[in-house]
């Protein structure tokens, strides 16, 4: 039976395990690693965003609609020889279920995959119930003969080896069977087909429930569906409400994504679409008695959420799983409960409680991976933390950090008070040289010392700034510097490398002091009032209509303030001017530079240092900034060369890396391996946050690359 | 795009997913080409569901003479019995490599799913560059219950041990595509 982890603590003992388990790693990573270009391959020629848009349109109109499409499918399914049933709840579905074996002299059940079956736990009811239960889908049966929960929504087995599956079909089969896959899947093969051919029921899911002609659309690439709905005489689809689409062409719209999604192909094996009560020649009068059962379980709810709705638009395939970085590392039986995935995060809390989301939901880098390959186009990383927050409202302890937040960052001058004593707590622990810590504090493990900690400056930039400033006569363009507290207070020559790159441009550039935090670290601790708090903080310091741009050194404060800022102050009336406005005029570093001021290689030395660059995850995926900084980097006469996954998240994600350090210092591990492989001497991004765990990674390996900003490698090649 | 380019199309998704795709000009070549594959395959009989009285005379004759069974209805009695699954195919999907099967007959189905080859026969005008072009025919089909159709592209596949691909799970091991001249 599934058991997830219901408390940090015992949550991170199991990631640690993960973390050793040395063959799930290498399944993992083999397959982490050869998606992306097969789903690429598989999606070729196909307009992918218009496809997302449109899936995401659809579903959404369709949600407010659930009951009468369900009317719909009902009376044409019906008048079809189907009997259509609606469960409110887990439960109701599996009496329902059990009821139609009961009416109907039933003894064996075969079942094809079912995702809503997992749901429910219907194998456990049925079996109860004293009925024997036979999962077809190979990976299915393999993890019902463990009692096991699946590890991923399309490929539920895939964290077990050949030799464990071996060993399984020995003992089953009471016969020797050698861990050779060829030679399993025939064992399958022919176990299965006697069940098939014994089953009085069949039982299955479906991909789609197609409301104008009452039709399921099942997808499969095993055949076992086919199978299952075709040979017994009974026949059980049980279907979350959530699948009901308006008409065949979102169907097809749908199909066109989920397979290049889920596995990398083109598409599955098989897609079945059944309509009515088909010919079955051993059921009485020669036709299946067929059923159709609805799941409510709290979608018709969901379906009525302003903020959790777009969950809804899952479309099953797995693939935020299969671009997760955490994932990757751990597997799917620490990463959901029964749904796996960053959508198990999510559906996790409402299907099957707090209890069980409450830790997994924590464990998110917000590096937007998974929302990147959505095809419905669902806001995962804002919806995990969203759960997170109603998880604490729903009375998870508040951790102290959380407190903390709550009660510093709303106040500017508290907070900026606190840093600035921070700097002389840290002295004694600070090194002469290079700006890090000597010795972690003692109230870190040791778990936590993969990476060297910067210390925090001795005179933040806002305390420089009145010295910095310099007015420019007829400026070309009037620009205001989002600094973020990184460039403030731990990295303030990164606004000075700026600085540096503006002067004699016609830039003028205003640090407005009033600024603060830019709240992201409280939404991802879930603190959403705090993070809107001080959200009108900046607005009100800020004032968009006096500047031409908002230049950002911080790719994460970029992201926050242009994809957060709206959700967060929709409701504050007479801003929404303000917060649109303040997203048209926000510009990354690097886009500023090159779009804006159009830099040339003439005004560069042309020094050919060999650089690697990290793309950080909010810049590149935040703000969709991927070529900017590399026609920078070469525009600045440096010799870029390209590390393996530049893209992938570097393992800081703010206070992620201090509550999983182990997770972070492997991604760190990862990335840095990357970059060393590329023989650079110098090591680039524009996220002080990525700076600082790269430049901590690379202290501790003593390894002789540099670790800068984008802006202050920049500006060294200036010429003059 | 046109019908030939549409064709390649066809086969090169075809073929990506293992499917055998060989061009025949007639029916006879058709029948000829499942007959000498089950026989090279040790095969005893093909089921052969939904064809016409005329096609299935040829088809019973080529049968006979190579000594093989040959099966047309009834297929729930002959289960384990044949080898080869000789069908139609409705309609194929250049985009994705698909075939569609109206598999609204349990003989059919069962020919399709309980063989261990499947030889689908597909008349070359049969072919639609996407699956929205065939939207319009698909949906008035399901408005006609009771319905059974298939997307089949390729043969029954897995990869739920180590993700290694693996034919033949449960249902045919093989797919040949026969691309007949009409």
């Amino acid at each position: 039976m599934i058991d997830t982890a219901q408390d940090l603590k015992e949550y991170k003992k199991r990631l640690k395990n993960a973390l050793h388990n040395d063959f799930l790693r290498q399944t993992l990573k083999n397959f982490y690693e050869a998606y992306p270009a097969g789903r690429a391959r598989a999606l070729e020629g196909l307009d992918v965003q218009g496809l997302r848009a449109q899936i995401a349109a659809c579903k959404d109109q369709a949600l407010p609609r659930i009951e009468e499409l369900f009317e719909t499918f009902k009376t044409h399914a019906e008048a079809a020889g189907v009997k259509v049933h609606l469960a409110r709840t887990a439960l109701d579905a599996n009496e329902i279920i059990a009821t139609i074996a009961k009416d109907n002299g039933v003894k064996k059940i075969v079942k094809s995959k079912s995702m809503t079956a997992e749901e429910t736990f219907l194998n456990h009811h049925l079996e109860q119930e004293g009925l024997e239960v036979v999962e077809t889908d190979l990976g299915e049966w393999i993890i019902q003969l463990r009692h096991e929960g699946p590890s991923h929504m399309v490929m539920p087995a895939i964290h077990l080896s050949r030799q464990e599956v071996a060993d399984l079909f020995t003992k089953v089969t009471e016969e020797p069977q050698e861990p050779d896959i060829e030679k399993l899947v025939k064992v399958a093969r022919r176990e299965m087909r006697k069940h098939f051919l014994s089953a009085d029921m069949g039982i299955s899911g479906a991909n789609f429930a197609i409301a104008p002609t009452g039709t399921l659309g099942i997808i499969s690439n095993e055949g076992n569906a086919r199978l299952t709905t075709t040979l017994p005489r009974v026949h059980v689809a049980l279907v979350g409400l959530d699948k009901l689409v308006p008409d065949l062409h979102t169907a097809l719209q749908i199909l066109k994504v989920l397979p290049p999604s889920a596995t990398g192909q083109v598409i599955t094996s098989y897609v079945t679409w059944i309509t009515g009560a088909t010919e079955c020649t051993t059921a009485p009068g020669g036709k299946k008695e067929m059923h159709v059962v609805f799941l409510d379980n709290g979608r018709l709810a969901l379906a009525r959420d302003p903020v959790f709705s777009q969950a809804l638009r899952c479309v099953r395939c797995g693939a935020c799983a299969n671009v997760c970085p955490i994932y990757s590392l751990v597997g799917g039986h620490n990463y959901g409960h029964v749904y796996i995935g960053a959508i198990g995060l999510i559906l996790t809390y409402f299907y099957h409680g707090r209890k069980n989301a409450q830790a997994i939901v924590q464990n998110c880098l917000s590096c937007q991976a998974c929302k990147s390959v959505c095809p419905a186009g669902i806001d995962l990383p804002h919806l995990i933390k969203e759960t997170y927050g109603e998880v604490l409202r729903q009375g998870y302890p508040k951790p102290f950090k959380n407190k903390l937040l709550a009660r510093v960052l709303k106040d500017r001058r508290l907070f900026h008070f606190l840093l600035r004593r921070a700097y002389l707590a840290q002295k004694p622990l600070a090194r002469p040289k290079g700006g890090l810590i000597r010795h972690l504090p003692f109230f870190f493990g040791k778990e936590h010392d993969f990476r060297s900690l910067p210390a925090i400056a001795k005179t933040p930039f806002r305390d420089m700034w009145s010295r910095l400033y310099e007015k420019v006569e007829n400026p070309r363009y009037r620009v205001a510097l989002f600094g973020g507290c990184l460039v403030d207070f731990v990295y303030p020559e990164q606004g000075h490398a700026l600085i540096k790159l503006l002067k004699g441009r016609g830039v003028q550039l205003e640090y407005p002091l009033g600024q603060t935090c830019c709240g992201l670290p409280a939404q991802a601790l879930g603190e959403k009032d705090v993070a809107r708090e001080v959200a009108l903080q900046n607005l009100k310091a800020i004032d968009p209509s006096d500047y031409d741009y908002i230049v950002t050194l911080c790719a994460s404060c970029a992201s926050h303030l242009k994809e957060a800022y709206p959700r967060l102050l929709e409701d504050e009336p007479g801003l929404a001017v303000k917060v649109k406005q303040l997203t048209d005029k926000l510009i990354d570093f690097s886009s500023f530079m090159t779009t804006v001021l159009k830099v040339s290689p003439k005004e560069f030395q042309g020094s050919r240092k060999k650089v690697a660059y990290h793309s950080p995850c909010h810049l590149c995926r935040g703000l969709g900034v991927t070529q900017e900084p590399r026609d920078l980097l070469a525009a600045a006469g440096l010799d870029y060369r390209t590390a393996r996954r530049e893209d992938v998240c570097c393992g800081m994600a703010g206070s992620y890396s201090f509550e999983f350090p182990e997770l972070s210092a492997e991604l760190l591990r990862q990335k840095l391996d990357a970059v060393e492989e590329t023989g650079a001497e110098l090591l680039v991004t524009d996220c002080p946050g990525c700076v600082l765990q790269l430049r901590g990674g690379m202290d501790k390996r003593g390894a002789k690359i540099k670790v800068k900003h984008i802006a202050e490698a920049v500006a060294e090649e200036k010429k003059g | 795009m046109n019908h030939s380019r549409n064709m390649e199309i066809l086969k090169e998704r075809a073929e990506a997913v293992q499917v055998v795709v060989t061009e025949v000009p007639d029916p006879a070549q058709a029948w000829r080409y499942a007959v000498e594959l089950t026989q090279k395959q040790g095969g005893a009989a093909i089921a052969a569901p939904g064809w016409d009285p005329d096609s299935l005379a040829a088809l019973e004759k080529e049968c006979a003479q190579a000594g093989l069974g040959l099966y047309r209805q009834n297929l729930r009695d002959q289960i384990g019995g044949f080898h080869t699954g000789l069908t139609r195919a409705d309609w194929g999907i250049a985009a994705t490599g698909t075939l569609v099967l109206e598999s609204t007959s349990e003989d059919l189905r069962l020919a399709t799913m309980l063989c261990e080859t499947h030889v689908a026969v597909l008349p070359r005008s049969r072919l639609k560059p996407d699956s929205l072009s065939l939207e319009a025919e698909l949906a008035k089909l399901m408005g006609e219950p009771p319905r059974y159709l298939a997307f089949i592209t390729g043969a029954s596949r897995t990869a739920d041990i180590e993700r290694v691909l693996t034919l033949g799970v449960h249902g045919p091991l093989e797919l040949h595509l026969l691309i007949l001249e009409d």
